[in-house]
């Protein structure tokens, strides 16, 4: 089975996973208890926090929360900041995001406002700073596309946000970037948020960057656990994992950024141009490739390469269902329903071989014309 | 203290010289509804007593027993010894505290020394004599207490009236194969076959890799929900998907939906009588979409060569069918957003009222015979 979903997970990394393991068996005492051996873990979490901030963030700037996904990540800063006036993001953001988003605008909280993107699918910056006026309590914007993976540069972005208005809180959704991109986070950017599983970590741990002067709010209320932002024992064994798995992957990041770019290329080019358009930008991420395979529908694409043993996505969750069934991320593009039918999403992992991808050109190539043929 | 349930029929006391028949299927439906359940099932004229079974399944019991056909109503009762002490004892219990009521009495055992009306009198005045905020009305009380004394000095104490899913002992009315898809519609039609007494076997048509798995993982579920009042189903998947490509290249674009359920039923009747069930079931409710219309149904209808259709749905509302479905529990599932017929191929404009002339002219295009055959070749069985 060729596994080129890894946007949507990624396999847990397997040497990580054994030198953890005695988190599970042995040192499995909860880090809040008061004897030594709950006490040391204590300190375990404390350098796990370091260890996992450090590669993308000056640590006399930021600190480091864990939390249970990318999904709490996202949902604690946008609820915990976007509470008055109004509130930006953009079209080409994660559910996670977007959701919430669209859930204060129906509350009444605050007045939400969503960015247009470029066709590549990146945020018209232009665009979203003319959104952003005094009364913006909030903004949000992805780091890397989870469906087009275009990146945003947030960096950028955060610094202009802030010269139209210092108080407004920037936020991103770092779970497409971090382990994949070569960054640092500049000061501007007050939270950011992270997943474990997939850069080879598990399910079930997440990360929030945040600003260290910044009084994030709690949203979850208990036992006062992340110095009291985010309270819930922690998921130690998650954690662990979760920095050696980091550490393999910032060990290799820039070489595996370029091997996959390479790959992209060869996927891109190799595709048969009579049925996939690629989507897209040459300056996307290489970790993720839209393309269409305009007037065939991608799932039915996603079931016939599945028989064959690709394992592909289509990008976007509500695929099967029919209201919802265009991606709302590809018709922000600009794209036509055609095209946003045709969708489908192959996302690489470090673990991706080039053997992988000659193989899946060739079966999404042949699945493609057949269905083609069948079609028409 | 020891409880029991008493079951009592619905239109089986109808029966006259096959009423042996009705009570061996009705009973066999008891047993297997509360199969893995430690109990005894006792006959007596006109109700059965559930017995010897432990407190703590009682509320299971009741959710099983509501999906048998055949049963009017059932009680969970007290069995005490028949003196009116022990009875008074048990009644306490069962009786509100407040409100109207009555005492109603049945002897069955005749050695008992009150009579019926002396048993009520006795009890309701002892009753009322702990609670003070009872009345009495025996024409239209808030509740009853019921006694029922029985032979061999015990006697049955109970309040609750439970309704059951009335209807007719499933198998007892031969054998049905219902097409089944992942809409609302079709399994309140089988629901509607079983209830009088119908063996229902479902047979769902499929378009993989056009629908996706999760479609028929939701047919899976609909199935089960219909297998759990027909003791047991049999659920028969069948691609269509060539089917509808072959139309596809080679058919009028807004026949496809006429000359694919013509194709579902040859399959359904051929398979039907395979199976020996003695008629087709369907969810079609009368001018609800395009190929329900009497033109419709004419042209779908007119390839059945040999069995019945039965189309319970065909004179209700959609608004009918819906609360049906949330009554028996398939609604939730019913709507999950899973396309389960192939939208890819859906005209634009199906024909409303399409023309047999038309219809036949169209199909002489394709190879039916070989496309029949094909489709019979990709049949799964799952056992429910």
């Amino acid at each position: 089975m060729i596994y080129l979903d890894n946007a949507a997970t990624t396999k847990p990394c397997e040497n990580a996973v054994r030198a953890t393991e005695k988190y599970l068996f042995e040192k499995y005492y909860n880090p809040s208890a008061l004897y030594t051996e709950g006490h040391e873990l204590q300190s375990e979490l404390k350098k796990a926090r370091s260890a996992l901030l450090s590669f993308v963030a000056n640590e006399n700037d930021f600190e480091w929360i864990f939390t249970s996904c990318g999904t709490e990540s996202d949902n604690q800063a946008i609820f915990g900041f976007a509470k008055r006036g109004n509130a930006v993001t953009t079209m080409g953001e994660h559910s996670a995001v977007f959701t919430p988003f669209t859930e204060l605008k129906n509350r009444g909280v605050v007045d939400a406002r969503f960015a247009p993107l470029l066709p590549d699918g990146r945020v018209n910056v232009e665009k979203l700073l003319a959104l952003v006026d005094e009364k913006t309590s909030f903004v949000s914007v992805i780091h890397v596309n989870n469906e087009t993976g275009a990146i945003n540069d947030i960096n950028e972005i955060a610094k202009l946000v802030k010269k139209k208005n210092p108080r407004t809180i920037f936020h991103s959704d770092g779970v497409q970037a971090y382990g994949k991109l070569p960054f640092k986070l500049a000061k501007e950017v007050d939270l950011y948020s992270v997943s474990a599983h997939k850069i080879g970590g598990l399910k079930g741990v997440g990360g929030l960057i945040k600003r260290k002067s910044l009084a994030l709010p709690a949203y979850l209320l208990g036992g006062g656990q992340e110095n009291g932002r985010r309270s819930g024992t922690e998921n130690v064994f998650g954690i662990m994992q979760f920095v050696l798995a980091t550490n393999e992957k910032f060990s290799t990041l820039k070489a595996d950024f370029e091997r996959l770019q390479a790959y992209k290329k060869k996927f891109t080019e190799g595709l048969d141009k009579n049925v996939y358009t690629v989507l897209s930008g040459e300056t996307a991420s290489p970790y993720i490739v839209s393309v269409s395979a305009v007037g065939l529908r991608g799932e039915i694409l996603l079931h016939l390469a599945n028989d064959k043993g690709v394992i592909v996505g289509t990008g976007s969750a509500c695929s099967s269902n029919a209201k919802n069934r265009y991606s709302r991320v590809i018709l922000a593009c600009g794209h036509d329903e055609k095209t946003a039918d045709g969708v489908l999403r192959i996302s690489f992992s470090s673990l991706t071989t080039v053997d992988e991808v000659e193989k899946a050109i060739e079966i999404l190539n042949e699945i493609g014309r057949d269905l083609k043929k069948r079609m028409n | 203290m020891k409880k029991v349930i008493i079951i009592r029929y619905a239109e089986l006391f109808l029966k006259g010289k096959n009423r042996g028949f009705f009570e061996k299927a009705f009973e066999a439906n008891i047993q297997r509804a509360l199969k893995g359940i430690e109990h005894e099932l006792l006959r007596q004229s006109g109700r059965y007593l559930v017995v010897n079974f432990a407190e703590e399944v009682i509320d299971e019991m009741i959710v099983r027993l509501k999906k048998v056909f055949g049963i009017h109503t059932f009680s969970v009762a007290y069995e005490t010894d028949a003196n009116m002490d022990a009875i008074f004892a048990v009644a306490k219990t069962v009786c509100k505290q407040e409100g109207s009521f009555k005492v109603a009495s049945h002897r069955g055992d005749k050695k008992f020394p009150l009579t019926s009306i002396e048993i009520s009198k006795e009890l309701g005045g002892r009753l009322l004599s702990v609670y003070h905020n009872l009345t009495v009305d025996v024409h239209n009380p808030s509740f009853t207490v019921n006694v029922d004394i029985r032979e061999g000095g015990k006697a049955l104490v109970f309040s609750e009236f439970i309704e059951g899913a009335n209807g007719m002992p499933v198998g007892t009315a031969g054998k049905g194969l219902l097409l089944i898809s992942g809409g609302i519609d079709s399994p309140v039609a089988g629901y509607m076959m079983a209830k009088r007494g119908m063996n229902v076997e479902c047979l769902h048509f499929h378009s993989y890799p056009y629908t996706n798995m999760q479609a028929k993982e939701k047919v899976v579920e609909l199935a089960t929900t219909i297998a759990s009042y027909s003791c047991g189903t049999k659920l028969y998947t069948v691609s269509v998907t060539h089917i509808q490509e072959e139309i596809h290249k080679k058919c009028r674009p807004e026949l496809m939906i006429t000359l694919l359920r013509r194709f579902m039923f040859r399959i359904a009747e051929r398979h039907a009588l395979h199976i020996s069930a003695q008629c087709l079931i369907t969810g079609e409710s009368l001018g609800q979409v395009a190929s329900q219309t009497i033109e419709g149904m004419t042209s779908s209808n007119s390839v059945v060569e040999k069995l019945p259709v039965l189309r319970p749905l065909v004179g209700f509302d959609k608004n009918e069918i819906i609360d049906r479905s949330v009554k028996i529990g398939t609604y939730e599932t019913s709507i999950l957003p899973y396309e389960d017929c192939c939208t890819v191929f859906l005209p634009d404009f199906p024909a409303i009222r399409p023309k047999l002339k038309d219809i036949l002219m169209e199909e002489r295009k394709l190879d039916v015979e070989g496309l029949i055959k094909t489709a019979f070749e990709s049949m799964e069985k799952i056992e429910l």
